[in-house]
């Protein structure tokens, strides 16, 4: 009987999964669709003013995005992400100058430095939990910009910190020679993003989303089940460091010039407020998130509206989310999206299991459905 | 099943979202911040005088008192800061001023001007959309009365590319060191070469120069390190991050390096600068030091205000432009008069900032009434480009801007105490000394700039 | 390296420094006992009461009355926040309702900034009567407005220490604090007792916000993210110990200001607050420092 069932639920599974739902194929073919109208469609639509305020878009829906990882997924809200984005523009800004490396190898370079950085804030950091553990990244926030407004930006000056202090014309930070034109640039950080977004779905549907899920819904539970937290907390740190020094990297070629007062710690804050505000669980939400933050302010500053109302309008939101969320950080969550882990353990179980052939996976144990893994 | 229709149904709605925000970003935007005054376009404007100034009326701006201009508008952009702490906006809203005063009173042949202002929050991707907005969608001719901390070194090639020469209040390096700005202000480096000038005149045994840690510090702070060098006297180069929260501190260190024999030399905004004034003066040290020296931006009557007695004669400002409480030619009353009648934008009042625009529209009007026939980018940028020896009322000096390879037409300043609440001069038009290396290249392309007659 | 003479100047005005960081940061502890919200927006509310305090007064009214609406102000925004947020957010992470109050810092601090525009060359500045007094240590001027912050420290730590231990009210504090769902069940007047806690914690941030506008700046900016260097002390003590809090943050000052004559750390002196409650977090024992975690919420 048992296995009867089992059988069926298998045959149902594979056939399922060998044809993806419509509403899934839809999603992908909308989001195809909308990617290549912004990839091409943007630079013949909109003016210069708009191109530019839409890099700036593309590099902070990256930040938003690692934010949402490790405020969404694994519960780990970051006072700090604006200092962690400055790391990753200075070692971008820095390798830019000092070095003719093509710049897909600078923009992975500063992920990597910022990556090892935000691991090594991390590894103390994470001892601490909840509220202490946000508070500790605005502390270490605060020492990161006392720091650059101290050592400043790289100018083409020599020395480690390559800062120039008496320069009368300061030089512009390079742009990659394919897209040095403000349109060619704007699709070039597009591209990068949609790799980030890649990379960060890689993760949420393999292993490392399973475990921050079970980590974000009970953390005892999760090293009872055998999940070693602590490494996939430093994972998500680590991941989400890397976007964020990427994204610096872009950043450094958008702008040009970067200034230490360019990112200040308050800045952590309002992104805090947009990326809840954007949602911390969908993609879609690192996006929004983004458009909050950048294009909003551009908006406004064309008509003439002064910016202080949208610094209201993300305090209400702030307040509107946190307070209409069911308990925990947790915002709409979607089931089917974000299963239980038993389930959806039992699920890859089943799908590992699986064998090319039909009649093979009859051939396979897999657990039954209410058996925890 | 269901939460994939859900999120396919959400990623539809996002992009419609994104697909009519670009298609109603790629119409022209709609006419930018440019603020217009309360003024009433038609005839005879009320006359203003103030008790102690000759009255004088405001129809003197334009050519035809009283007759409004109906042609077609001559657009002009200015980019200011705004955010909270640093705001320029006063500049271009008073050039604005003066433009809504001559748009009223006959205009440039008979063509209203229209000032486009996009203010910045010291971010810079939006400066350069800001730049980008202005000359693309707005189509702007000429930019003038340009004041941010960071835009001159942001757009300076931006402008180069385009042919622009824009008339701006600088701060930035770029202001003063390239062919396509020239300011009418002397901007941090050279007020603060001033300000440490007149210390060593007053035989300062050292010289403390402390400033905020914003961009260019470097730059800023090797013009007194010239001055002193050359003097034989010490000097300590400070620098403070800002928002100042400890200001004990600042004034103790100042004051401690500067000895009784020194001069402590500053160069921040008004409120910081205020802010650490009076921890000086509570921890009962402005005595301390032999004097106190401070960059143009001191020079308000709202800081003598809130200073109080005990700085009378022991702070001493370098300022720019000449003093408006103490001056009363005609140019002057009529800056007073415009600020009066069309200025309701201009939150500061009498002031340098104020000043500052009225004297850049000045010299954009002046430049704009010499061309003969249509105002494009390259006839109007030649007109800008070809101001020569015109008196502001507002400098020491005749200004011009000219084709070198870099700008420092205003290169000579008073220097001012507070007096019971008020500014007054403590040193007449004194020369920018040459041992600074940027005013020594300046003056050996431009020469040195006459004395303006004083009426 | 300087001599005795040149640190000695830098004490005092470190203990002065080491005052203002207490009063806000003994605030947020004490409000953190009485109510489990660590509320950020203490400076905020502190600064939108200075700051209508100064067009009062700008405005002509007696000194004694704009002290009493800047007490107002801020009393009446934190109680409204209190009584249409605080339930709401009860039975949440810790973390969860200090985000929240993040919310209602911004909200202030764009209102601040539209209603208080900053004006070029404008710059405004609040000015207390007890400035004018003082006595001199060494060479320098203390005034009575740094006396009275620091003894308002003082006075804040060990009267509310013992308000919250041995009082009725204060007891009720700390249990709905604790658990509110429990105490509602004891018969604990749970909404009176949480206006009260919410209404002392708007007082205190009005009385700091005043001093503060006095002592560092009367500046929007300055005042409402102050409230990140004073949060280093809060840190230390764990969120738990109001002396510890207070004594951290007179260190904190007292080290900030020590390090200004020496010239290679002085452009670092700012991050003496942050460095020194990492150093202190990353140092304690794990078992001490773990906060709630959620399941327990």
């Amino acid at each position: 009987m048992g296995a009867d069932l089992s059988l069926r639920n298998t045959a149902d599974r594979r056939t399922s999964r060998r044809r993806p739902a419509r509403p899934q194929l839809i999603k992908i073919a909308t989001i195809t669709v909308l990617l290549l109208f912004v990839l091409f469609g943007f630079p013949q639509l909109l003016s210069l003013y708009y191109i530019d305020t839409m890099t700036q878009v593309a590099v902070y829906s990256m930040v938003t995005l690692a934010l949402g990882v490790l405020v969404g997924w694994v519960g780990l809200v970051s006072l700090g992400q604006v200092a962690v984005l400055a790391i990753g523009a200075w070692v971008a800004a820095r390798l830019l100058f000092a070095t003719t490396q093509p710049y897909p190898v600078v923009l992975l370079e500063a992920g990597l430095i910022t990556m090892v950085a935000g691991v090594l804030i991390g590894l103390p950091a994470l001892r601490l939990r909840g509220l202490y553990l946000a508070l500790i990244t605005l502390m270490f926030a605060g020492a990161i910009t006392v720091v650059l407004a101290t050592l400043n930006f790289p100018n083409g000056g020599h020395g480690f910190t390559g800062y120039n202090g008496s320069l009368v014309h300061i030089p512009p930070i390079r742009r990659p020679s394919i897209a040095s034109s403000d349109p060619a640039y704007f699709r070039y950080s597009v591209i990068v993003a949609i790799l980030m977004f890649l990379l960060v779905l890689a993760h949420t549907k393999t292993k490392p989303g399973r475990a921050w899920a079970a980590i974000r819904q009970s953390e005892p539970a999760a090293l009872a089940a055998g999940i070693n937290t602590t490494l996939y907390k430093l994972w998500a740190f680590a991941l989400a460091s890397f976007i964020t020094g990427v994204a610096g990297g872009v950043l450094a070629g958008a702008v040009h010039y970067l200034y230490s007062i360019g990112f200040p710690t308050q800045d952590s804050i309002t992104l805090l407020a947009v990326t809840l505000m954007g949602g911390v669980y969908s993609m879609w939400g690192a996006v929004v998130a983004a458009l909050l933050y950048q294009f909003l302010p551009a908006l406004l500053n064309n008509w003439g509206v002064s910016a202080d109302w949208l610094t209201i309008l993300f305090g209400l939101g702030v307040l509107q989310v946190l307070t209409t969320a069911p308990a925990g950080l947790a915002i709409e969550i979607v089931e089917e999206a974000h299963p239980p882990p038993a389930s959806r353990l039992q699920n890859n179980l089943t799908r590992m299991g699986h064998c090319l052939a039909p009649w093979l996976s009859s051939l396979v144990s897999c657990p039954k459905p209410n058996t925890s893994s | 099943m269901k939460a994939n229709i859900l999120s396919a149904r959400r990623t539809i709605v996002v992009a419609a979202a994104i697909a009519i925000a670009a298609a109603g970003c790629s119409s022209s935007s709609s006419s930018s911040s440019s603020s217009s005054s309360s003024s009433s376009t038609s005839s005879t404007p009320a006359s203003t005088s103030t008790a102690s100034t000759s009255a004088v009326s405001t129809t003197q701006c334009g050519t035809k008192p009283g007759v409004a201009a109906t042609g077609t508008p001559i657009a002009l952009g200015a980019i200011a800061t705004n955010q909270p702490g640093t705001s320029f906006t006063d500049i271009p809203n008073m050039a604005n001023a003066y433009f809504a005063c001559v748009n009223a009173n006959g205009g440039i042949n008979g063509h209203p001007i229209k000032l486009y202002i996009a203010t910045e929050q010291t971010n810079p991707a939006q400066i350069a959309a800001d730049a980008k907005q202005l000359v693309q969608t707005d189509k702007v001719v000429g930019i003038i009365g340009n004041t941010s901390i960071i835009e001159c070194s942001v757009d300076s090639s931006y402008w180069q590319k385009l042919g622009y020469y824009i008339i701006d209040s600088g701060i930035a390096p770029e202001c003063y060191s390239t062919p396509n700005s020239a300011a009418i202000n002397m901007g941090p480096r050279y007020s603060s070469d001033g300000a440490v000038q007149y210390a060593l005149a007053q035989h300062a045994s050292k010289i403390v120069f402390d400033q905020s840690n914003v961009p260019g510090t470097g730059y800023i702070a090797a013009g007194p390190a010239a001055l002193a060098k050359a003097g034989n006297v010490p000097i300590v180069q400070l620098t403070e991050n800002v928002p100042i929260s400890d200001a004990d501190s600042v004034a103790i260190k100042e004051v401690d390096d500067a000895g009784p024999n020194g001069a402590v030399i500053l160069n921040f905004t008004p409120p910081e600068a205020l802010v650490i004034l009076q921890a000086a003066q509570k921890l009962g040290l402005e005595d301390h030091v032999k004097l106190w020296g401070c960059s143009t931006p001191c020079n308000t009557d709202f800081l003598a205000q809130s200073l109080g007695a005990k700085w009378n004669n022991k702070l001493f400002v370098n300022a720019e432009l000449t003093p408006p409480d103490v001056t009363n030619t005609t140019t002057m009353n009529l800056y007073k008069a415009i600020l009066k009648q069309y200025g309701s934008a201009v939150s500061g009042g009498i002031g340098s900032f104020s000043q500052f625009g009225f004297a850049e529209a000045e010299i954009a009007v002046h430049a704009l009434e010499t061309i003969t026939g249509a105002y494009t980018v390259a006839s109007v940028n030649a007109a800008f480009k070809g101001v020569t020896n015109f008196n502001t009322g507002m400098t020491c000096q005749l200004w011009t801007y000219g084709s070198y390879p870099l700008h420092i037409p205003n290169n000579e300043d008073y220097t001012v105490t507070p007096d019971n609440g008020k500014m007054v001069t403590a040193q007449g038009c004194t020369l920018i000394s040459s041992i600074d290396p940027q005013i020594a290249q300046y003056r050996s392309a431009a020469g040195t700039a006459a004395l303006a007659p004083t009426s | 390296m300087p001599s005795w003479s040149d640190f000695e100047p830098f004490i005092v005005s470190g203990l002065a420094l080491g005052g203002v960081y207490a009063l806000s940061g003994v605030g947020l502890v004490v409000l953190y006992r009485a109510t489990g919200v660590l509320y950020l927006a203490f400076g905020a509310v502190g600064a939108m009461g200075a700051l209508t305090a100064w067009s009062l007064g700008q405005a002509g009214a007696p000194g004694w009355l704009t002290w009493l609406v800047c007490i107002a102000v801020a009393a009446a925004i934190t109680l409204a926040y209190g009584v249409l947020f605080g339930p709401a957010l009860a039975k949440r992470d810790p973390l969860v309702k200090a985000v929240a109050t993040i919310g209602l810092t911004l909200i202030l601090y764009g209102l601040m900034d539209l209603l208080w525009t900053t004006s070029g060359g404008e710059a405004r500045s609040l000015t207390l009567p007890s400035d004018n007094g003082g006595f001199s240590v060494g060479q320098i001027q203390v005034n009575w407005t740094q006396v009275i912050a620091l003894g308002a420290g003082v006075v804040l730590t060990v009267g509310t220490g013992l308000f919250l231990r041995f009082t009725k009210l204060g007891t009720a504090m700390r249990a709905m604090a604790n658990d509110r769902e429990i105490t509602a069940t004891l018969g604990v007047p749970v909404r009176r007792v949480e206006a009260a806690a919410w209404l002392g914690c708007g007082v205190l941030a009005g009385i700091a916000g005043l001093l503060l506008a006095d002592l560092v700046a009367l500046d929007a900016t300055t005042l409402t993210f102050l409230v990140i260097s004073s949060l280093a002390a809060v840190l230390i003590a764990r969120l738990r110990s109001i002396t510890i809090t207070f004594v951290a943050a007179i260190v904190i000052g007292l080290l900030h200001d020590l390090l200004t004559p020496i010239t290679s750390l002085t452009n670092y002196r700012d991050m003496t607050p942050f460095v020194l409650a990492a150093a202190a977090l990353l140092v304690m024992p794990r078992s001490q420092v773990m906060a709630q975690s959620r399941e327990e919420a």
